[in-house]
C-alpha cells in the first residue's frame, strides 16, 4: 500500500528566531527522502512537529489525505509515524526488553517473539536482557529502530543517525534503511552529512534558515551543488600546501602506557610517536579504541611517567594540563560542552577558565573582568564566533560557534602544539571549512599539531603524517601522500 | 543463666515493631525517588501522620477513620510539595525541607489539646494463636494489621518495580524523563502519583507511631526518623529489601541499645544511642558496594526538575 505524507504551510516561530516559515512538502513510500540543511536549519523542529514533540503555530499534515492532529508523541505513534532522534530516547538503567516493552501494548511473551523475528529479518543481534547503558552507540540506535518497527509505522524518521556512528555501522544502517524502505516504509533522512545524502536517498530537500529552498532528485545533483544550496553561498574548496617540513623534534613520545582500572577503558601500550614543528600528525582509528584515552594522556588529565613526553626538551609527562599550558601546549577535548567548556558560565568565563600564567586575568585573587572581557571580545572578532554577546551562557552557542570559541580560546596564547580530538565532530559544512582553514593556518605558521579524529577524510586533508589507533596500539607512522581512505580502513580494523 | 525462649521471641517481636514506622515511610520515599523525585519532607509528613491519626481517633473513636485519615493528612500535605516542585518547578530539596519544617510547627500547634491524653488500644491478630510454637508464635502472631502490612511491604515494591507496567513506567521516569515524555508518558502525572503515595505511605508510619508503638501525642515524637527512613532509602540504593535489612538492623540495635543501657553495661551512652545510626550505615554500604548496581538502581534524574518546552 502506497504512503502519501503532506506538510502543508508549517510555520513554528520561536522567540526571536523562525524555526520553521511556511514549508511545504510532499513523500511517498517507496523512496528515501533526505532533508538537508546546517545545523539551526530548522529541520529538526519540522520533524519534531511530524513526531508530535512540537507543536507548530500553523500548518496542517496530512497522512494518505488524512489531516493529523499531532499535539503528542503518543499521537504520531498512533498514526504510524515512526521516529528515531538525534539524541537517543533510552532508558539508560533499564534492560533492552523493558525499553521495549513500555509503550507497548502487547503481552511479554508475544512481544519477546515479536522482537525476534524482527531482529532475524533484519540481521541485529542485541541481548534484551542487558541494560542499555552496556550497548554501543550503534546498537543503542538499532533498539530504537526496533522500537518503531514493532509499531510496523507507516513512516520512519531518523534525525542525523550515525553522528554517533562508526565507518561499519553507518554501512549497516544503510542496508537497514533500503530494506525498510523496499518493504514499503516512507523514510525521511535528516542530515548535514552530503556524501551519506549522495549514497543513501533518492530524493532530497534542502533548508536553511527555517525555509525551504530546494527540492530535487539526487541524480540530478552532486555534492558541490548541494552544500552550495545548503550554505547559500559558494564553499571555498581548501586544500593544504604540503611543504618540506623542518626535522625539528617538538615533542616525542617514548614507550607510554597507561593501564587504566575501568574496565570500560581502553590500555595504551607502548605508544612512540614524535611531531617535527609545522607538522601535522593525524591519528586515526575507529572510536572507542584508545583515542579519549590517548588525549588525556597528552593533554595532561591523566598524568604518566615523567620521562614518557618530552616537549620542546623538557620531560613533562607529570605534569597537570595548567602546567604543560605554561610549556605552550594547547588543548580542544572531544567533548564541547562537557570538558572544554561549561555550559551554565558566560562566554567570558570559560574564556578566563584558561588561566595561562602571563594573562592577568587575575589580580591578588580577584577577577580581573575588564581584561578578561576584552581578551574575550578579541577571540570573537578574531576566529569569527558568531555572537557579540559575552555574556551569553556557553550552552547556548551552536557547535560551530562553541568550538571556534574554544579553538579561539586556545590559539589566542600561541601555543607551540595544538592536541585536539574530533575537532568538526557535529558541526555543519561552514563550521567545518572555517576549523580546517584554521588548523591550516597554525602548520602554516610552523606550529605543529596532533589531530585526533574518527574522520578519516578530514585526517587525509590536513595531516602530513597519520598513524591509526587500534586497541591501544598505535600503527607505524605513515607519510600522508602514501596514504589512501582504503589502507586506513584496514589498519582501523586491525588489519595490516 | 537460661534464657527463656519466648522471651527471645519477644525481643525480636519488639525490634520488628520498632521497624514499622521505618519500613513504612522508606518504601514509600523509595517510590517517590524512583520517579525522580528528592523529598525531604519526610519527617514532617510523618509527623502530621502522627498527629493526624491521634486526634481524629480521639474526637470520633473511630480507629478505622483515623488510620485512613492519617494517609490522607500525608496525601495532602504531600499534594503541597508535588504542586510545587512539579507544577510550580521549585528547588526540591529546598521545597523538602520547608515540609518538614511546616509539619514540625504545625503539628505541634493542633497538638497542644492531645498532650496527655491516652492513647486507644489498637485490635490485634492471631492473638489466640500467641502461645502456640515456641520463639515463632510471638514474632509471628497477635500484631496489628499495620504490622504485617509493613512487613509485606517491601515485597510488594520491589514486585511492583520490577514486574508491573507501572513500575517500569515509574522507574522510566526517574531515568530519563525527557526520554520518557518524548515516548507519551505523562511525567508529571506520574511524579505527582508517586509523591502522593509517598506522603500516604508516611502519613500511616506517623499514625503507627502514635496510635499503636506509643498510643499517645508528644510533640515531635517521629525524633528524627523520618531522616533515617531517608538515609535508608539511599543507602539501600533504593532497593526495597536491603530497606528491610537497614529498618531491622536499625530497630534491632535501638532496641539493644536500650537494654544494655539498663543492663548497665560500661559504655559511654552516647556512643550506644549513636551506634544504630552508624552500624546501620557502614552495613548498607557495605552490602550495596557493586558500583555497577548502584549505578543501574539510581534514578538518574534524582531531584532535577522537569518541564517540557514547547
Amino acid at each position: 500500500m502506497n504512503t502519501n505524507l503532506k506538510i502543508s504551510n508549517v510555520t513554528k516561530i520561536y522567540p526571536g528566531c523562525v524555526a520553521n516559515d511556511n514549508v511545504s512538502l510532499e513523500f511517498n513510500s517507496g523512496k528515501i527522502y533526505a532533508l538537508l540543511g546546517e545545523n539551526g536549519a530548522g529541520k529538526s523542529t519540522l520533524v519534531k512537529i511530524l513526531s508530535g514533540v512540537i507543536i507548530p503555530d500553523e500548518g496542517k499534515i496530512y497522512l494518505n489525505e488524512n489531516n493529523l492532529k499531532l499535539n503528542s508523541p503518543l499521537d504520531a505513534k498512533k498514526n504510524d509515524i515512526g521516529m528515531v532522534f538525534q539524541h537517543f530516547n533510552l532508558f539508560e538503567t533499564l534492560s533492552v526488553f523493558e525499553n521495549l516493552i513500555i509503550d507497548s501494548d502487547e503481552q511479554r511473551e508475544g512481544l519477546r517473539e515479536k522482537i525476534d523475528s524482527i531482529m532475524s529479518k533484519y540481521n541485529f543481534s542485541i541481548d534484551l536482557d542487558i541494560p542499555v547503558l552496556n550497548l554501543s552507540a550503534g546498537q543503542k540506535q538499532k533498539v530504537e529502530i526496533i522500537r518503531c518497527l514493532i509499531r510496523s509505522p507507516k513512516v520512519l524518521i531518523m534525525d542525523e543517525p550515525t553522528s554517533v556512528l562508526t565507518e561499519q555501522e553507518t554501512s549497516e544502517l544503510f542496508l537497514s534503511l533500503k530494506k525498510f524502505s523496499e518493504e514499503g516504509i516512507l523514510i525521511i533522512y535528516i542530515t548535514h552529512k552530503l556524501k551519506e545524502v549522495m549514497e543513501l536517498c533518492d530524493e532530497v530537500a534542502v533548508m536553511r534558515r527555517g525555509k525551504l529552498v530546494s527540492v530535487s532528485e539526487i541524480k540530478n545533483e552532486n555534492i558541490e551543488t548541494l552544500a552550495n544550496k545548503m550554505v547559500g553561498q559558494n564553499l571555498k574548496n581548501i586544500k593544504k600546501k604540503k611543504e618540506k617540513n623542518s626535522s625539528d623534534k617538538l615533542i616525542n613520545i617514548t614507550n607510554l602506557n597507561f593501564i587504566s582500572e575501568d574496565p570500560f577503558e581502553t590500555n595504551l601500550s607502548d605508544i612512540n610517536f614524535s611531531v617535527n614543528r609545522g607538522e601535522c600528525l593525524g591519528i586515526a582509528g575507529i572510536s572507542g579504541n584508545g583515542q579519549s584515552e590517548l588525549f588525556q594522556v597528552l593533554s595532561g588529565e591523566i598524568i604518566s611517567d615523567k620521562n614518557s613526553i618530552e616537549f620542546n626538551k623538557n620531560y613533562i609527562g607529570d605534569l597537570n594540563p595548567q602546567e604543560r599550558r605554561e610549556y605552550l601546549m594547547a588543548f580542544s577535548p572531544e567533548d564541547r560542552l562537557e570538558q572544554a567548556a561549561i555550559p551554565q558560565m558566560a562566554i567570558f568565563e570559560n574564556v578566563a577558565l584558561n588561566n595561562y600564567k602571563s594573562s592577568n586575568f587575575f589580580n591578588n585573587g580577584l577577577i580581573n573582568e575588564n581584561k578578561i572581557k576584552e581578551h574575550s571580545k578579541k577571540i570573537i572578532s578574531d576566529f569569527n564566533v558568531n555572537t557579540d554577546n559575552i555574556e551569553l551562557k556557553s550552552q547556548f552557542l551552536s557547535g560551530g560557534n562553541l568550538q571556534k570559541l574554544i579553538i579561539g580560546r586556545e590559539l589566542i596564547t600561541s601555543p607551540d602544539l595544538l592536541i585536539c580530538f574530533n575537532p568538526t565532530w557535529g558541526l555543519d559544512v561552514g563550521a567545518i571549512n572555517y576549523i580546517h582553514e584554521t588548523l591550516i593556518k597554525i602548520n602554516e605558521q610552523n606550529k605543529s599539531i596532533i589531530l585526533i579524529s574518527t574522520d578519516t577524510d578530514e585526517l587525509l586533508k590536513l595531516s602530513d603524517k597519520i598513524s591509526v589507533i587500534h586497541k591501544g596500539k598505535l600503527s607505524k607512522i605513515m607519510d600522508a601522500d602514501e596514504v589512501t581512505s582504503e589502507k586506513l580502513g584496514i589498519l582501523m580494523g586491525g588489519g595490516n | 543463666m537460661i534464657i527463656d525462649i519466648n522471651f527471645v521471641g519477644l525481643i525480636i517481636a519488639s525490634i520488628m515493631a520498632s521497624a514499622v514506622p521505618l519500613i513504612l515511610a522508606s518504601c514509600g520515599e523509595l517510590i517517590t525517588e524512583r520517579s525522580g523525585v528528592l523529598n525531604l519532607g519526610v519527617e514532617g509528613m510523618m509527623i502530621i501522620g502522627a498527629i493526624s491519626g491521634f486526634a481524629l481517633m480521639t474526637v470520633t473513636g473511630s480507629l478505622i477513620i483515623a488510620v485512613f485519615g492519617a494517609m490522607l493528612a500525608g496525601v495532602l500535605i504531600s499534594t503541597i510539595f508535588a504542586f510545587l516542585t512539579q507544577t510550580l518547578i521549585t528547588n526540591h530539596v529546598a521545597t523538602g525541607l520547608a515540609l518538614t519544617i511546616f509539619g514540625i510547627g504545625i503539628s505541634a500547634m493542633i497538638g497542644k489539646n492531645f498532650v496527655g491524653i491516652p492513647g486507644k488500644e489498637f485490635p490485634v491478630l492471631f492473638e489466640s494463636l500467641k502461645d502456640t510454637i515456641p520463639l515463632l508464635s510471638p514474632i509471628l502472631f497477635g500484631h496489628s494489621v499495620v504490622f504485617y502490612f509493613a512487613f509485606a511491604l517491601p515485597f510488594t515494591t520491589s514486585y511492583f518495580l520490577k514486574k508491573t507496567k507501572i513500575g517500569l513506567i515509574v522507574r522510566a521516569v526517574g531515568d530519563s524523563p525527557e526520554s520518557a515524555s518524548n515516548q507519551g508518558i505523562n511525567v508529571k502525572l506520574v511524579r505527582y502519583a508517586c509523591i502522593l503515595y509517598g506522603g500516604a505511605m508516611c502519613g500511616l508510619a506517623g499514625a503507627y507511631l502514635s496510635m499503636i508503638y506509643t498510643p499517645q501525642w508528644i510533640e515531635n515524637m517521629t525524633g528524627g526518623r523520618g531522616w533515617i527512613a531517608l538515609a535508608l532509602v539511599v543507602f539501600s540504593t533504593w532497593n526495597p529489601i536491603k530497606i528491610l535489612i537497614g529498618a531491622m538492623i536499625f530497630g534491632g540495635l535501638t532496641i539493644i541499645q536500650f537494654h544494655m543501657q539498663a543492663i548497665g553495661v560500661r559504655i559511654p551512652v552516647q556512643f550506644l544511642t549513636a551506634l544504630p545510626y552508624i552500624v546501620t550505615i557502614i552495613v548498607l554500604v557495605v552490602i550495596s558496594r557493586d558500583s555497577r548496581k548502584i549505578r543501574l538502581s539510581t534514578p538518574s534524574s534524582l531531584g532535577k526538575s522537569f518541564y517540557k518546552d514547547n
